[in-house]
Formats: structure tokens, C-alpha cells, sequence
């Protein structure tokens, strides 16, 4: 027994360990990223989970931590941090941090108008130090340990072995041949090496160069001074830019309040079909719930019927759409509802001669339908499983009972399997609403949104629901993305989501109450 | 005894970091799955002639841009990628890619157009290998002989259409601007307009002047002659020519793959001139940029300048993609190529694609107006003066 108390115990320390390892393992990688928040996330999270499982007060959080650990990581993290963005200029121009920003532009320099190139040689010591050899402008300068000296270049202390003219060793240090120089480019390049008040830098694989600073930065006056022209650059927006109107790129994201709020309201570029979109979000989603729960439900009844011969593989067939990927057969719709080469048109040309041509998904009625009826194909078989499993737990006896009752066909449907139904699908109706609601999947792979809507402010199409529009008014934007902006309107969504949830949650305990009584 | 053995192998863990952090030596190359096999060959010989390792990373080429917004500052960008100048203005305002420094003698070698292209300011930001740009490409046992004038064109391409039959005599794949533009500016239109230095003027929008209007009204009227079709995309065209149902089409040197695996006899040649203008089309280039969150941009530089820069690699890399090299001493080694000529004789009065950022805001306003007439929902001029001013009001134009 106390072996097994040991050994349980010792894989608990490994696996624990492990996962502390792990989290610091996180936590310093992006910390040297720059990224200490996320990066703290881990060990806060390792050492809580340490802690549960090496209490036994704790025993029962056990099995909710992960769960929980997992929501924030994945679920709030992402919103907050949406929730964030939408009061930021985030967007083409402004992806960097100001920190990121201006060390980018530091690192920007120019090579003088009395500039020397050196060529050089690189030594290292047994340990791997490196140090230069260089040479230019009539000088020989030794790189080593930090500090650039001249010396002679007939110095003791460089050996030529090989009386090839060029230094082989000096002191503990040996030459690089080429193909390690190539190897160790990466901490060569890094070497800024100061010499009489300038800065030599690696130029190429064959030589340093003098390069003098373009950019200083004053943290007190928050300003960027052109060290050429002695132009001063002031942040505005997030860039750095002079009196004139030039900016020095890349600039960086700020702090912009509520302006993606405001507008969203008040720009008529952003407003302009809003209201038309938002309207088609909703009646695109009412429609494809109502529409795919009757296709699913009347299945359903057909398929449960123990008189139908061959069930099984009716319901086999009828999961097929539910079983195939969408990103495919949605792709796969879309060629068959095309105007000219696809085979539903054809079909209909070849039975009803060129007239019958119809245009799915040019005009825009036609379009809306083909939407509906491309997620009617897509949606019924869910709808038809979940009301198959809810069906069979409508007991018998209140069908015969309803039967006794003198109730025909319709009335038992409406008066018994109806009620009944609702009640455990009443939530997973709501689920698909709001699932539909973003169905980006569908918008985007069969119409894009489109046929365009005429004379709208900004390109929208009429096929275009809430988050497809979203997604075009992101990219499309004044110098590319504007995801400052595409947050705010995803954090609008949300909260409709949200509110559609709550209402979900409401309903679900109206049902519960309502199941008591029956 | 616990706190020791988990400080323990937090230190061993520690110390592995070191190795796997900083992806230092190395080179990462991004580039779109046409040139990520060809790449990797190439990248061989650069291993075995600098003994440093080159990995290629696919990335579809639409979501380069996007990923190295997120990528490279977080360091986990690439070293060097792959991608068309037009891409230039949106990396630069972000901060993403790096100039490069070539010498005079390395510029005199390449098309002056394609180097113009990477130019930003004063500055190279790439390293170009191939143009591209769209051409006639006929099917050459339907139309044997080059139209001289689009008119031809149009009775020729009556005479093969046969819609219920699904015959097609010319189709411009549509809704889209980058096909349809030789239509536009033929007759003067463009999209922004230079200002007194030669400079792009973003509110100079030329997407509704009388020429750009004249190529809508004339794609409208092929609409209405039943030559131009709606839902014609770029798999619905290139999936008729290849199947022979096609007479004529606007394609470009990527087209030529399938077309060649088809068996069909094909020829290409300029797209022939509207009312007496000739059509001009966009011309694109592609290239090696460096990250500006690279690692090793020595070894980078080193790649793109002295190793890329050799006639057999720039071959190479015509081989896969059938784009014509933008290096002069390997197209040089293509002079009898007939593809390449033709598409080069396309290009001869093209206008480059306009590398500004705001170029992004112009496209969907653009694919609207000629979705609308080609759905025949508005009347083209109605059209191109709504999109025009949607981008003038999206880029704050007055």
C-alpha cells in the first residue's frame, strides 16, 4: 500500500513539475517577446493548478480548473482583448506597439558622406568569443572583448601560419574559416562597434561600415528628431510627423476612446446599408430556423414511422448534407447555382428551353433564396437527428390516449407531439439562431455577400449579413484594414448574441416550469 | 523534497530554451504554393554552397500580408518572402519588410520597369524575379488568326457563341477589375492619377472619366449581345478554354499550366485595340522582400542579392510559374519563347499596378459596379460614378 501511495504520488510531482516547468518555459519565452501579460498567464495558471491538486481541502475544483482555465484562454482572453482593440486605431499603419515602433525606427542608419568600409576578419576563442580584425581607411582595428583599439598591422601578437598574408591567431583566439563566419553571421550582425565616435556595423558578408544613427528619440518631449535635417517629428495618431505632413513609418497603435463607436453611428459611409444588412441578418436567420426545423421535424415523423421499410437507410441518407464538410458542398452549390455553367441551370434549359435560365445568384431575390435553401440543404439533417431522438421519448400511451380522445392525425400532431417537442428543442433552436446569425461560412463561400445593392455607400451586397459586411468593412478600408474598427462592430454582435443567449437561458427555465406541469 | 524537484526541471527546461528560442543561422523563406517547391530546390544549392539551412513555409499568398502583420513582430515571421509590389505600400506603412541596396551593376541587369516597381521613395524593398500581366490568349483551331481590332474580336466571338450549347466565343472573367481594366483604359481611364512629380494622387480617381466609362458601356454591350456572361469567374473561364469551349479569352501566364496539360493549341498576343486605343493592362511584379523583424538579415541579404541573383536561379524559377523573368541575361535565354513574347508584347504599354496602400480601399467598389452592370442591374455609367465616389469617400477625397 505505501508503495502505491508512493508511486502516486511521484507521478503527480512529475506531471505537476512538469507543468510548472512548462508555464516558466512560457512565461520567459514570451516575456523576452515583450509579451508579459500572456506570458504571465501561465505560471499563474500552473501555479494555481499546483496548488488545487496538492490540496486535499481543494479535492472537488479539481475537475472544474482545466475547464475553467481553458474558457479564459479561449473564450474571455479573446473578447477582452476584441473589447480592447475596439478602442484602438488598430489597422494598416498602426499594427505595432510604441515601443516596437520607435525601436524600428532607431534602428534605421545611414552610411555618411565620409563613410569607410573595412574588410575583416572574424577569430573566435575556445569558448566562442568573438572578436575583428578589421581593416580600411588606412587603419587595422582589433575588435576584442568589447573594445575597438588600433594597432599595427605587422602586431606580435597576430600569427600567420600559413603565410597566406592574412593573421591566423592571436593570443587564444583562432580564425574563422568562411563557412562558420556564414554560420555565426547572425551574432556578427548584432555587433555595433563604437571606433573614434562613430558606429561600424556589418554591411554585407564582405565588410563593416561606418553608419551614423538616422533617428533619435526624446522620451521626455515624446519627439523624433531626423538627425540629417534636424526635422522634428511629433506623434499625431499614432505617427510620428512633421510640421509639414511627412510621416516617418511605421507608426504605431493609440488609445482613440469611443471613435469606432461614434462612428459606426455617424460616418453614413459605415451607416449607410447597415440598416438594410441588419434587417437581412434577422430575416435570413428567422427564416433558415423556421424553414429548416419544419424540413427536420416533418423527416423526422416520416422516419420514425416503424411502418416505413428501408429506415435505416433513409436516415443515413437523409445525414449526408450534416456529414460533409460545408466549406466543400457549399462550394459545390455554388457551382451548380451558376447563371450559365451550372447543372441546375443547364437542367432547367435543356427541360424549358433558354427562358427557364435562372439568374441564382446574380439578382437579388433569387440570391436570398438560393441562401436559404443552399442552409436548408445544410441545416435539416441537425434539425431531423434532434427531433428523432425527441420524438422517441413522446410516450405511446399519450398518442393512444389521444386517440381515445377522438383527436385525428393534425390534432395529435399539434395537441401532442408539437408541445412536447418544443420543449427540449426550444434551446437548440435559439443555438441555431444565433449560430446562423454569424453563419460567415455560408455568406462568404456562396454569394460574398452579393449581387451588390445599387447605389449603397459603402460596397455592400444583398446577400450580406452583419458579419460579412463586418468583414469587408475591415479590409477595404481607408489604407487597408481597419480592425480598430471591425472590433467595435464585433463587440455590437456580441452583445446581440449575448442578449439572444440570455433570452435562451430565460426561455429554457419558462420550459422547465412549464415540464412540471405537464 | 517537491519544491526542489519542480525547481529542478523548471531549470533543465530553462536551459533547452536557449537552443529553440531564437531561430538564429537559419533562413525562413514564405512563399505561395506555386513557388514553395521550386524554393525548396533552389534553397538546396544555397545550403550546400553556404552550409546554412533554409526552410520554405507555404503560406497562400492572399493571407502573406495579414500573417506577417502578426507574425513578424511577435518573431515568428520569416527571414525573406515572396509576393507582387503591389503588396509595397500596405508592408511599408506597417513597418514589416526592409530596403535593400543593390549595386548599379545588379540594377542594369534587371527590367527597369520591375525595379521601378519595388521602389519606394528612393529605396529598394525587393528583389524582383518575374512580371506578369493578362494577354489575349486565343484558342488558336477556333480563332487561327489575332483580331486586329476588338471590334473583330466581338464578331468573331458572336460568330462561336452558342449559350445553350455552352459555347463561348470571348469571356472576360467578371465580376473583376484587374481583367476588365484593359476595357477601361483604353479610351484613357485609370484608376489614380499622377501629380506634378510624377507621384500617385490617391484622390486623382479615374475610375469614371469619359474613357473609364466607355470600357463599362462596352462590356454592358457585350452583356446584351450575350458574348459576356454573368457568373463568368476565373475557374467558370479557364474551365471552358481548357475544355475547348472557349474561343478567346483574358488570362495570364498562370492560365498556361492547365491550358498546356489540356492539349489545347493556343496562342497569345495583345489585346486588340478599342475604337483605335490600345488597351492598356496592369503589370505586376514579383520579388523577394526581407522581413524587417528578420534575425539575419546579413544571411538574408545574402541570399536575395548574391545567390538569387544568377541566371540559372532566376530560370529556375521561370521553369514552375511560366512568368516571365524580370532578369535580363535569363530572358534573354527565352528570346524564342512565343508565350513569354506575347505576354511581353501585352505588357509593352501596361501601366504598373499601383503599389499605395489605399489601392485596397478601391477594389470592392470596383467588383460592385461591374457586378451591377454585368448583372444588368445598373446602367454602367450610374455605376462607375457611385464606386467612384465611394472610394473617394472612403479615402476622405473631396
Amino acid at each position: 500500500m505505501v508503495w502505491k501511495y508512493v508511486v502516486k504520488n511521484a507521478v503527480k510531482i512529475v506531471l505537476l513539475g512538469t507543468l510548472c516547468a512548462v508555464a516558466v518555459y512560457v512565461f520567459v519565452f514570451l516575456g523576452a517577446k515583450g509579451m508579459w501579460i500572456p506570458g504571465a498567464m501561465a505560471p499563474i495558471g500552473a501555479g494555481l493548478i499546483s496548488y488545487i491538486f496538492l490540496s486535499q481541502k481543494r479535492y472537488p475544483l479539481r475537475w472544474l480548473v482545466p475547464g475553467l482555465l481553458f474558457l479564459t484562454v479561449m473564450v474571455v482572453y479573446p473578447i477582452g482583448y476584441t473589447f480592447v482593440s475596439s478602442f484602438t486605431n488598430v489597422g494598416t499603419g498602426h499594427m505595432l506597439s510604441k515601443d516596437q515602433a520607435i525601436h524600428q525606427i532607431l534602428e534605421r542608419s545611414y552610411a555618411p558622406t565620409d563613410a569607410v568600409s573595412y574588410s575583416y576578419v572574424a577569430f573566435a576563442d575556445p569558448s566562442g568569443n568573438l572578436a575583428l580584425l578589421l581593416d580600411g581607411g588606412g587603419r587595422t582595428i582589433l575588435y576584442v572583448g568589447g573594445v575597438a583599439s588600433d594597432i599595427q598591422p605587422d602586431d606580435p601578437r597576430l600569427v600567420d601560419e600559413d603565410g597566406d598574408g592574412q593573421p591566423d591567431r592571436f593570443d587564444s583566439y583562432v580564425r574563422l574559416p568562411t563557412p562558420e563566419v556564414v554560420q555565426r553571421l547572425h551574432d556578427i550582425e548584432a555587433l555595433r562597434i563604437e571606433y573614434r565616435g562613430t558606429i561600424i556595423a556589418l554591411e554585407s558578408l564582405a565588410e563593416f561600415q561606418t553608419r551614423s544613427p538616422q533617428y533619435a528619440y526624446d522620451p521626455n518631449a515624446n519627439t523624433i528628431t531626423d538627425l540629417r535635417t534636424a526635422v522634428v517629428y511629433f506623434p499625431v495618431d499614432g505617427i510620428f510627423t512633421s510640421p509639414n505632413g511627412d510621416e516617418i513609418y511605421p507608426g504605431y497603435k493609440v488609445w482613440k476612446g469611443l471613435v469606432n463607436y461614434v462612428k459606426l453611428i455617424t460616418d453614413r459611409q459605415v451607416s449607410g446599408p447597415f440598416v438594410q444588412v441588419f434587417f437581412w441578418t434577422f430575416v435570413y436567420s428567422t427564416i433558415t430556423v423556421i424553414l429548416n426545423f419544419a424540413l427536420g421535424l416533418f423527416t423526422a415523423i416520416l422516419l420514425n414511422d416503424p411502418h416505413l421499410r428501408l429506415r435505416t437507410l433513409y436516415r443515413i441518407l437523409a445525414v449526408v448534407p450534416y456529414a460533409l464538410p460545408a466549406f466543400i458542398t457549399i462550394l459545390v452549390w455554388r457551382g451548380m447555382l451558376n447563371e450559365h455553367f451550372g447543372v441546375i441551370n443547364q437542367i432547367l434549359v435543356a427541360l424549358f428551353g433558354s427562358g427557364a435560365r435562372i439568374p441564382w445568384l446574380q439578382n437579388a431575390m433569387w440570391a436570398k433564396t438560393s441562401v436559404l435553401l443552399v442552409n436548408l440543404w445544410l441545416g435539416f439533417p441537425y434539425m431531423m437527428l434532434i427531433a428523432l431522438g425527441a420524438l422517441q421519448s413522446i410516450p405511446s400511451e399519450l398518442y393512444e390516449a389521444a386517440r381515445v380522445d377522438g383527436a385525428g392525425w393534425w390534432g395529435r400532431f399539434h395537441k401532442v407531439t408539437l408541445p412536447l417537442l418544443l420543449m427540449p428543442l426550444a434551446p437548440l433552436l435559439i443555438g441555431s439562431y444565433a449560430f446562423n446569425f454569424n453563419n460567415f461560412t455560408l455568406i462568404y463561400l456562396l454569394t460574398q455577400g452579393g449581387p451588390p445593392i445599387a447605389g449603397a455607400m459603402t460596397p455592400a451586397g444583398a446577400t450580406d449579413i452583419l458579419i460579412s459586411y463586418t468583414f469587408n468593412l475591415a479590409f477595404a478600408g481607408e489604407h487597408g484594414n481597419q480592425l480598430g474598427l471591425a472590433a467595435a462592430v464585433s463587440v455590437m454582435i456580441f452583445v446581440i448574441i449575448a442578449t439572444i443567449s440570455a433570452i435562451n437561458f430565460r426561455m429554457t427555465g419558462a420550459l422547465e416550469e412549464l415540464s412540471k406541469n405537464v | 523534497m517537491k519544491r526542489v524537484a519542480i525547481a529542478l526541471l523548471g531549470l533543465v527546461l530553462l536551459a533547452g530554451l536557449a537552443a529553440t528560442a531564437s531561430e538564429a543561422g537559419k533562413l525562413l523563406i514564405w512563399a505561395d504554393d506555386t513557388r514553395a517547391p521550386i524554393m525548396i530546390e533552389v534553397a538546396k544549392d544555397f545550403t550546400a554552397a553556404y552550409g546554412v539551412e533554409v526552410e520554405v513555409q507555404e503560406i497562400a499568398s492572399g493571407d502573406t500580408r495579414g500573417q506577417l502583420a502578426t507574425a513578424g513582430p511577435a518573431g515568428e515571421g520569416p527571414d525573406i518572402l515572396i509576393g507582387a509590389h503591389d503588396w509595397l505600400g500596405e508592408l511599408i506603412l506597417n513597418g514589416l519588410i526592409e530596403p535593400i541596396i543593390l549595386t548599379p551593376a545588379q540594377i542594369g541587369n534587371f527590367d527597369p520597369v520591375a525595379i521601378d516597381a519595388f521602389m519606394w521613395g528612393n529605396l529598394l524593398y525587393g528583389v524582383p524575379y518575374a512580371t506578369e500581366n493578362v494577354a489575349l490568349i486565343r484558342n488558336t483551331d477556333l480563332v487561327p488568326d489575332v483580331p486586329a481590332t476588338f471590334e473583330d474580336l466581338l464578331t468573331v466571338a458572336k460568330g462561336l457563341t452558342d449559350l445553350d450549347a455552352g459555347k463561348y466565343g470571348f469571356l472576360i472573367q467578371e465580376p473583376d477589375p484587374y481583367h476588365t481594366f484593359p476595357l477601361h483604359s483604353a479610351g484613357g481611364g485609370y484608376v489614380f492619377g499622377k501629380d506634378a512629380n510624377g507621384v500617385l494622387n490617391p484622390c486623382d480617381i479615374g475610375l469614371d472619366n469619359a474613357g473609364s466609362i466607355a470600357g463599362a458601356i462596352l462590356l454592358d454591350q457585350m452583356v446584351k449581345d450575350g458574348i459576356e456572361i454573368a457568373g463568368a469567374g476565373y475557374s467558370e473561364v479557364t474551365g471552358a478554354f481548357n475544355a475547348g469551349n472557349l474561343g478567346m479569352m483574358i488570362g495570364g501566364p498562370w492560365t498556361l499550366a492547365d491550358v498546356k496539360a489540356a492539349g489545347i493549341n493556343y496562342g497569345i498576343s495583345p489585346i486588340p485595340p478599342i475604337a483605335g486605343n490600345a488597351p492598356r493592362v496592369f503589370v505586376g511584379v514579383q520579388g523577394f522582400m526581407i522581413s524587417a523583424f528578420s534575425e539575419n538579415k546579413v544571411l538574408a541579404n545574402l541570399f536575395v542579392k548574391d545567390f538569387l541573383i544568377q541566371t540559372d536561379v532566376m530560370l529556375a524559377l521561370y521553369i514552375q510559374g511560366d512568368r516571365p523573368p524580370a532578369y535580363l541575361p535569363a530572358l534573354a535565354l527565352l528570346a524564342g519563347n512565343e508565350d513569354i513574347q506575347g505576354f511581353a508584347a501585352s505588357a509593352a504599354n501596361g501601366i504598373p499596378m499601383p503599389k499605395i496602400a489605399e489601392m485596397a480601399s478601391v477594389w470592392d467598389s470596383w467588383i460592385g459596379a461591374l457586378g451591377l452592370i454585368v448583372n444588368q442591374e445598373q446602367d454602367p455609367a450610374t455605376a462607375m460614378h457611385e464606386a467612384a465616389d465611394e472610394i473617394r469617400a472612403l479615402l476622405n477625397c473631396p
